[in-house]
């Protein structure tokens, strides 16, 4: 009989685990909390750098696991786990436990809530919004203020609840850097006479693709990107937002004001990652995101043989490295469970 | 001629009272006399009143009784009152029964002291047995000060201070006082009948043991010792903590004519380091001890340090100014301002702060009589100044908006920074600024920025008032009306707008007025500091999280669905922890 697999997160990242281990022999089962897989991409429009529709990944995953037969449960939530020898026990907030012979854990992260930096007026001003929300609009098609006119000039804060040692978040939320020059682009393609500005700390270019998007953000989409984080945010009398910043290349002080401001808002460390450090005895770091056993060949692995940590559980990843991370586990539970007939 | 009843043994205690009057006035008169001239006017102007009673009435409470240690701990209180009391009643009993005994008052002080060795066939009915009951009080409490040393928990502190080796030598000599007279006069007993029933009854035990011979050698052997560490204690007093004894009372009199430490540091703040007996108490207190932040910056440490002239920022700086070891040292010594003009003398001359580019700015609004004045930290806080302009326009008030479009700042965080200058000449850029726009009324958001106003600003013409206060005013009076509702709020006090400007009512009528108010243990005086008070500047972020964690969690207990402030700091940084809704004042007037 095949091995049981318990996934917990039927995200991007435990889907694709779900899907490896199955093609390997196993019997995946998928957990997950809310009505759908697809986690937070359900809520996103397109995919940085090539502008693929995030519904069209997980379409293509959810119909994989259709056709592998892989059991899922939906509306589930984790109210325990408890791991014996070589048994992991996962017990649901329905009172359901079920039994496995390895864990993986895929419960990803949680967006910053932008009114925590209640100085940018998120939740106060009505034409302060999130990089969320924004894609949310892109996804019916319209963007528009409060007033259901199409914005003439949109500034994008990036950093926000990132790299921000006084709320608790030192760390760096990787995606944010490129999906602001992406969702710009996109205002640009939506609203061509748009003044569109970026207030940036340093343009993180790290992946394949990213830096050249930044060059045509500038050049061709006449994107203005400013160095300098916004100090505070205003509503003028007909809802406009007021901006005080700093450009610090030109080292001088500079005031705004914009019909819309987007707050690119970070990745927090989910809440649950407490449970699981707590019931399985693995280490947070200092942002609350899980610790691998090592950065390098066990960067899923766990103190636990066979309990593995994927995606963005352990810390702010992309799609592609959320993928890579289920693949690389899957492998390693696959040689795992199969350690005893291989020696034979 | 006046008989001098020479003995050599009286050698070593005579040298320790003469050092110990010596150095003492020596220090007290260099003191007194460079007191500013402003100072040594209210000295004048006061000492012929009934402050003068009131004082002597404090000094018999709090130097004799030690009233104060009683609110916070009853065995401590009894310990360090058995010593103080106890010693002042063998000295004045002691003086008296020598009196009555030689018929004169003005023996030379060593007879009183050794007054069983110099007559011990003496017998005046009734100050036998009171001087052994003084004796046995002052040893009971002596017997409650060796444990707490070594379990100091066991006497409801926590922590207890460490000490520093003079303080240690001045500490084994006070300890030796009593127990050496406890045996010196039993010795003494035994061969003379000379005790009551405590040194009576050991004399009789030791007259069983030892030989006549024997007896005597100990007994002089012993009233040398007593003299020794008479003389030792005394001798180190001025140099040891034990200096507390006789500074706190000049500073109880010159506190009752109105002299106050200043930022600008005095000789006045000399006077009341000196008065800090480093009891500790100001240690458990401490939420960067309780957090095991930091262990040797507490007040008892820092003014310790100022006296040993080892001061350094890393222990100066390193405070949160919140006040609630103020708020419970029982010499009741300004700590808050001693640590700010401790911090001024390592900043003098460090920095150069140049804001001459203040002149001629201007970026208020609006008109009124009313100026409002949100404070850095309260444009920062968009809720809190948007309620603001809902609660004016509710109340229909014309306002002046001084800082809507930018500021500059009070001038508080420089000052406890210890950067005066800067402070002075924020302060006076900001008082031409008021005085122009002819306001009457002056309303701010932020504790901060209404402690200075209120202490540093001379603003005779306009009247400043925390929006706490305003908004309890409006209630009161009629222009704002609001209906209680059944949801449950706590309450922060945060520590500037309490116990730095004494204001714990308003908030809590303000809040009554909306809901229902369930306070958290440690409220009113008492109340937590947020840990990110501007006072300290070397605590990192995580430790101030820390702090908020640890203040959240208490709130939290007292299952309120809101925890309100009404300082735009606090707000923040207990927002940061808080799984409750973390409001200002001004935001829980609308909450629907």
């Amino acid at each position: 009989m095949a091995k049981r697999v318990i996934i917990i997160g039927g995200g991007v990242a435990g889907m694709q685990a779900a899907i490896t281990l199955k093609k390997l022999g196993c019997s995946p089962l998928l957990i997950e909390k809310s009505v759908e897989l697809g986690g937070k991409l359900n809520h996103w429009d397109r995919l940085f750098p090539s502008g693929m529709k995030a519904k069209e990944l997980i379409q293509n995953m959810v119909d994989e696991i259709a056709s592998l037969n892989i059991k899922i449960m939906l509306c589930s939530e984790i109210s325990e786990i408890r791991h014996e020898g070589e048994r992991v026990e996962v017990g649901l907030t329905d009172g359901n436990a079920f039994e496995g012979e390895a864990l993986v854990i895929a419960t990803g992260f949680e967006l910053f809530n932008a009114s925590v930096k209640e100085e940018y007026g998120y939740g106060i001003y009505e034409n302060v919004i999130t990089s969320a929300d924004l894609e949310a609009m892109f996804s019916e098609g319209t963007v528009s203020t409060s007033t259901g006119l199409p914005p003439r000039s949109v500034a994008f804060l990036h950093c926000v609840g990132s790299r921000d040692l006084q709320i608790g978040q030192p760390h760096c939320s990787k995606v944010c850097c490129i999906t602001g020059v992406k969702q710009a682009i996109e205002i640009r393609e939506l609203l061509p006479e748009c003044q569109i500005y970026n207030f940036y700390m340093d343009m993180r270019m790290f992946g394949s693709g990213y830096e050249e998007l930044y060059k045509k953000a500038q050049e061709t989409f006449r994107i203005n990107f400013i160095r300098g984080r916004i100090s505070e945010a205003s509503e003028t009398a007909d809802r406009q937002i007021r901006i005080k910043a700093e450009d610090t290349l030109l080292g001088r002080p500079l005031k705004l004001t914009v019909d819309l401001l987007v707050l690119m808002i970070g990745k927090r460390a989910a809440v649950c990652n407490k449970t699981f450090a707590d019931n399985l005895d693995i280490p947070l770091n200092e942002s609350g995101f899980l610790q691998a056993k090592d950065d390098f060949y066990n960067n899923t692995a766990t103190r636990h043989d066979n309990v593995f940590i994927i995606g963005t559980s352990l810390a702010p990843k992309t799609v592609g490295e959320a993928l890579n991370d289920a693949s690389m586990a899957s492998t390693r539970i696959y040689d795992y469970l199969t350690r005893n007939e291989r020696q034979l | 001629m006046m008989n001098l009843y020479f003995e050599p043994f009286i050698i070593p205690f005579c040298i320790g009272v003469v050092v110990l009057f010596g150095v003492m006035w020596t220090k007290f008169i260099s003191w007194i006399s460079r007191l500013p001239k402003t100072d040594k006017r209210l000295i004048l102007k006061n000492a012929v009143s009934s402050a003068t009673f009131a004082a002597l009435w404090e000094v018999i409470r709090e130097c004799l009784l030690h009233m104060r240690i009683r609110r916070v701990n009853l065995r401590l209180w009894y310990m360090h009152m058995s010593l103080a009391f106890g010693w002042f009643l063998l000295i004045v009993v002691g003086r008296i029964e020598g009196g009555i005994a030689l018929g004169s008052l003005m023996n030379p002080p060593y007879v009183d002291v050794f007054f069983r060795k110099y007559f011990p066939y003496i017998h005046i009915p009734g100050f036998g047995f009171l001087m052994d009951l003084i004796l046995l009080f002052i040893l009971s409490g002596l017997g409650l000060a060796v444990y707490k040393r070594f379990n100091s928990r066991k006497l409801g502190m926590k922590r207890t201070t460490r000490l520093k080796r003079t303080d240690r030598v001045a500490l084994i000599s006070l300890w030796c006082i009593f127990p050496v007279r406890l045996l010196a006069e039993s010795f003494n007993s035994a061969l003379f009948e000379s005790g009551s029933f405590l040194t009576g009854s050991l004399g009789d035990l030791f007259a069983l043991i030892f030989p006549t011979i024997a007896l005597y050698y100990i007994n002089n052997l012993l009233w040398w010792c007593y003299s020794v560490v008479l003389g030792t204690f005394f001798i180190m007093l001025p140099f040891s903590r034990y200096l507390h004894i006789f500074a706190e009372i000049p500073l109880i009199f010159l506190r009752a004519y109105g002299i106050r430490a200043k930022a600008n540091p005095t000789t006045f703040s000399k006077l009341q380091i000196a008065a800090c007996s480093r009891c500790g108490i100001c240690i458990d207190p401490c939420q960067l001890a309780q957090n095991n932040l930091t262990n040797n910056t507490q007040s008892v440490y820092f003014l310790r340090n100022i006296r040993d002239k080892e001061q350094s920022p890393d222990i100066t700086d390193h405070c949160l100014l919140c006040g609630r070891c103020e708020q419970i040292c029982p010499v009741g010594i300004e700590l808050n301002t001693i640590r700010i003009s401790s911090r001024h003398l390592q900043r003098a001359g460090e920095i150069r702060f140049d804001y001459s580019y203040f002149r001629g700015t201007d970026l208020s609004a609006g008109e009124g009589k009313v100026g409002y004045f949100a404070g850095c930290m309260g444009q920062l806080s968009p809720k809190t100044a948007a309620a603001m302009k809902r609660i004016f326009q509710e109340s229909e008030t014309d306002v002046w908006y001084a800082d809507s479009e930018g500021s500059v700042c009070c001038g508080r965080p420089q000052k406890m920074a210890g950067n005066l200058d800067a402070a002075r000449q924020m302060t006076e850029y900001n008082t031409s600024l008021f005085e122009k726009h002819g306001i009457r009324t002056l309303v701010t958001s932020c504790p901060i920025c209404l402690k200075t106003f209120r202490e540093d600003y001379r603003l005779p013409d306009i009247e400043v008032l925390h929006h706490s206060e305003y908004i309890a005013r409006l209630l009161e009076t009629g222009r704002l009306k609001r209906n209680p509702s059944s949801k449950i709020l706590t309450y922060h006090d945060p520590c500037e707008l309490g116990r730095g400007s004494g204001i714990y009512d308003d908030p809590r009528k303000v809040i009554s007025r909306i809901g229902i108010l369930k306070e958290a243990p440690d409220n009113r005086e008492h109340s937590l500091c947020c840990g990110s008070s501007l006072g300290n500047t070397r605590l990192s972020t995580p430790q101030k999280i820390q702090i908020a964690k640890s203040v959240t969690d208490t709130y939290e207990k007292t299952g309120a669905e809101y925890l309100v402030t009404s300082c735009p700091l606090c707000k923040k940084a207990l927002g940061r922890t808080s799984r409750i809704q973390v409001i200002d004042l001004s935001e829980a007037l609308f909450l629907e």
